[in-house]
Formats: structure tokens, sequence, C-alpha cells
């Protein structure tokens, strides 16, 4: 099973950040998934892929109601982040899935109806979650060609999808960066090879580089907090990424 | 822009989602149990510390007292026993349902081509894995109902304690009032947490 953490915590408006299975067989990527909620809601952040699913089910379950779950919002198309969605569309047929309007007909192959998605416009929108606000930040070719983060202003959190993907060794496990110089190495290649351009990339940090932000959380490894933010930016800012030297 | 998410479950899941929207339902229960069942630990102590105060005049409360805060530890242990077994379920039935999915896609093929023989082959693998699956389900469902009685039949005790524990407080000289309501709120919780038990064991998830 995997475990849980409360990163963030206001009344019932609440981030859990549900990571690290160490049942987990080694060929699939480690992912992190993020619960938000607010007012007896609970909104999911790329649910991670099908074969996870008991994993991740059964530890959000330890802290939430997961049929209070009325949204999922998927950064982007790929199987770590949404295949499991059938599953938990079985659990609750009526969730909504918001993503990128490019991935609306490509997702139905993992499951749902037409009326299961809610197409975010290339320019983002504003997701209300009982009334609070989570804004779809555009981040397309990063790495997807429809992709976006998700920043909820209250809580001062980014939730950046892949960018700030970390694949970390078996002895660096914790949840939070801790040493930003260290950490950064295991997030050069990923960077490097899955980001496609470098114009999109220098777009991107121009924009978060608005936002106030707290924490910045991925997809994969550790969350940013702090002055390991803005590290984060600058350190991606000035890294060619989209080269493959073959 | 802005989307407002959709606010109820309009159509109910079936089959191994419903199973796990049933377990879902027992584990909130039982999450809420736990809660309350700390609380007691705390009203157990007072009920001591208030005891000793009112000293020769409520020598029955005070025995009886000591008996609610070992119940209360007891309680504690049953619940906490409860919650593993329950997150034990909780894992078994997403499995199941994710056993069911996977079955739903390859039974469609079958059905469209009934005579490819490996086709036929990997289904019927996958039902005999469905069975084991079924087997360990059943196992942790049994578990859990036994685990449940065994909460039921401790807090029918620490109801008899609670009443007792009121009857003794009209002894209790000067401290009669404070010891009165001591013994009602004990009273009170237990009572709510065997309401909640008795719901649980009524649940749709044991009758599958
Ligand atoms: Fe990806
Ligand atoms: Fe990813």
């Amino acid at each position: 099973m995997k475990k849980t953490e409360i990163i963030y915590q206001n009344g019932d408006h609440k981030w859990i950040a549900i990571v690290r299975d160490p049942a987990k067989p080694d060929f699939l990527i480690d992912t992190n998934e993020y619960l938000v909620t607010h007012g007896g809601q609970g909104m999911l952040l790329d649910p991670g892929g099908l074969e996870i699913f008991p994993a991740v089910f059964s530890a959000l379950a330890t802290e939430f109601d997961p049929s209070a779950i009325t949204g999922i919002f998927a950064s982007h198309q790929d199987p770590d982040v949404i295949s499991s969605l059938a599953l938990w569309l079985e659990f609750n047929p009526e969730m909504r899935c918001h993503l990128s309007w490019m991935w609306s007909s490509f997702i139905p192959h993992f499951g749902g109806t037409a009326a299961t998605f809610s197409p975010i416009p290339d320019e983002g929108m504003t997701i209300l979650l009982a009334g609070l606000p989570l804004q779809a930040v555009p981040a397309h070719y990063l790495h997807s060609s429809g992709n976006f983060n998700l920043y909820d202003r209250s809580a001062k959190i980014l939730f950046s999808g892949d960018v700030g993907a970390a694949l970390l060794p078996a002895e660096q496990q914790g949840l939070f960066v801790e040493d930003f110089s260290t950490h950064i190495r295991h997030a050069e290649g990923f960077h490097r090879r899955w980001m496609g351009s470098n114009e999109a990339k220098r777009q991107w940090c121009e924009r978060v580089s608005q936002l106030n932000i707290d924490m910045l959380c991925p997809q994969h490894g550790a969350i940013y907090r702090g002055e390991d933010v803005q590290r984060f930016i600058n350190w991606f800012g000035s890294l060619q990424v989209g080269l493959l030297r073959t | 822009m802005t989307d407002q998410l959709p606010v109820t479950l309009r159509s109910e899941p079936k089959g191994a989602a419903l199973d796990l929207l049933h377990i879902v339902r027992i584990n909130e229960e039982i999450k809420a149990i736990v809660a309350v069942a700390f609380k007691i630990n705390i009203m157990a102590l007072n009920a001591i510390f208030l005891a000793k105060r009112a000293g020769t005049a409520a020598r029955g409360f005070g025995v009886l007292s000591n008996e609610l805060r070992s119940f209360s530890s007891q309680l504690r242990e049953t619940m906490l026993a409860l919650n593993g077994l329950i997150h034990g379920s909780v894992g078994e039935v997403s499995v199941l349902l994710q056993d069911s999915r996977y079955n739903g896609v390859l039974k469609s093929a079958v059905s469209i081509v009934p005579l490819n023989s490996r086709l036929s082959a990997v289904m019927a693998r996958r039902d005999q894995r469905t069975v084991e699956y079924r087997g360990r389900l059943s196992k942790v469902r049994r578990a859990l109902r036994s685990s449940v009685d065994d909460a039921c039949r401790l807090v029918e005790l620490g109801g008899v304690l609670a009443k007792s524990a009121k009857i003794e407080a009209a002894y209790g000289a000067g401290f009669s009032a404070s010891l009165a309501q001591v013994s009602g709120e004990f009273d009170g919780v237990v009572e709510e947490i065997r309401v909640s038990l008795d719901t649980l064991r009524r649940s749709n998830f044991f009758k599958g």
C-alpha cells in the first residue's frame, strides 16, 4: 500500500500526497498522486496507472471518503497519469475528468463516456471544487503537447505534473527535496530528454514565476518547497531541453 | 471560463464496484468509531481522578472507573485491529474491481472470437485467478465480520459498566452530581459506538 501525507491543511481544505509504494514492481515508474479536498468534496490529480489502482485507492481511503471524490484532473494523456480512469469511473460513474481538449477523444480509449470529460482550452481555465478555485495553468510541450499544471492560489501549491519530476534512487525516497543540488542531478536527464521545447519552457518559467508558490509538487520524485521552488524554476530556465544525441 | 463539479452520485456502481462502495462506507464508519473510541480513554481517566477525589464516598465508583479504564484500552486495541482489517479489505476489493475490468474486456473479445483456443485459455486462467481473489476476499470478509462481532461484545460489556457506574454515582455523597455526569457521558459514548457497530453488522458487504 502507498503512504499518505497531508502536505497542507486549513480546515477541511487539504492537500494529501499519496506516495511511495514499497510493493510496487521496479519496472513501473513511481508516481505521486495528490488529492485536494474542500467543502466535503475531493479532486484527484493524476490518479495514476491501472496497475497501481488498488494501492492508490486503499491508501486514499485511510484519509478521505473516496465516494466524495467528484473530479479527476489529468495533467496529460500518459498511461502513468490516467490509465486507471475506467476503475475510478466504475466506482463512481459521475466523476468528471478535466484534461486538455486535445486528449478528450483519446482518453476515452481508457474508459468514460462523452459526459465524463471536461475539456480544458489551451489558455487554461478555473475549475471549482466546492467553491474553491483551482487554476489549470498551461504547460504545453512540457512534455505533452496538451499539458496543464494545477494551481491552488489559497494553498499556494502548484501541481506541476511531469515538470520537476525526478527519478530518485532507492536510498533517496524522502517526500521533500532536502538538498537541491543533490536532488536535481536525478531530474536533469529526464528534463533534457522528455521536455520538447526550449521556447515552451521559457514561457512556462515566466508564467509560474508570477505565481505565489510555497510548494511545487511533481508527479514523480520529491516536492520542492520554500526557496527550492524558485531555485528549480531558475535551473529549468537555463537548461537546454529537446536535445537528443544519437 | 469556469467549470463547477457535480455534487451527487447519481448512478450507483455494480458488481465489484458496488462491493467497493460498501467497503468504503464501512471504512468511513470505522474511522468515526475509532475517533470516538479515543475519546473514551480520556473519559475513563477523568472518572478515575474524580473517584480518587471523592475517596471513600465513591469506593464502588472507583472500582468501576478502573474497569472502565481497562475496557477503554481493550476497545482501543480492538479498534486498531479492525482498522488494519478494513484497510486490507479495501485493498482486496479494489484488486477484484481491477480484475473484473480486465475480465470484462477479455470476455467481450471471447464472445466475438469464441473459437480462439489461446484466448479461451487466457480466459480460463483469469477465471481461476478470479476464484482465488474471491476466496481471499471471503476470508477477509469473515475475519472482518468476526472482528466486528468481537467489538460488539466488548461494547455490550462497556454499556453494562457504564450503567453500573451511573447507579454507583448516586452513592457518591457530595460528588454525586459530577460522578453522574461522567458516567452519563461515558454511557452516551458507548451507546454511540454500539449503534454504529450495529449498522456495520447489517452492511450489504457481509451479505455478498
Ligand atoms: Fe508524462
Ligand atoms: Fe509522468
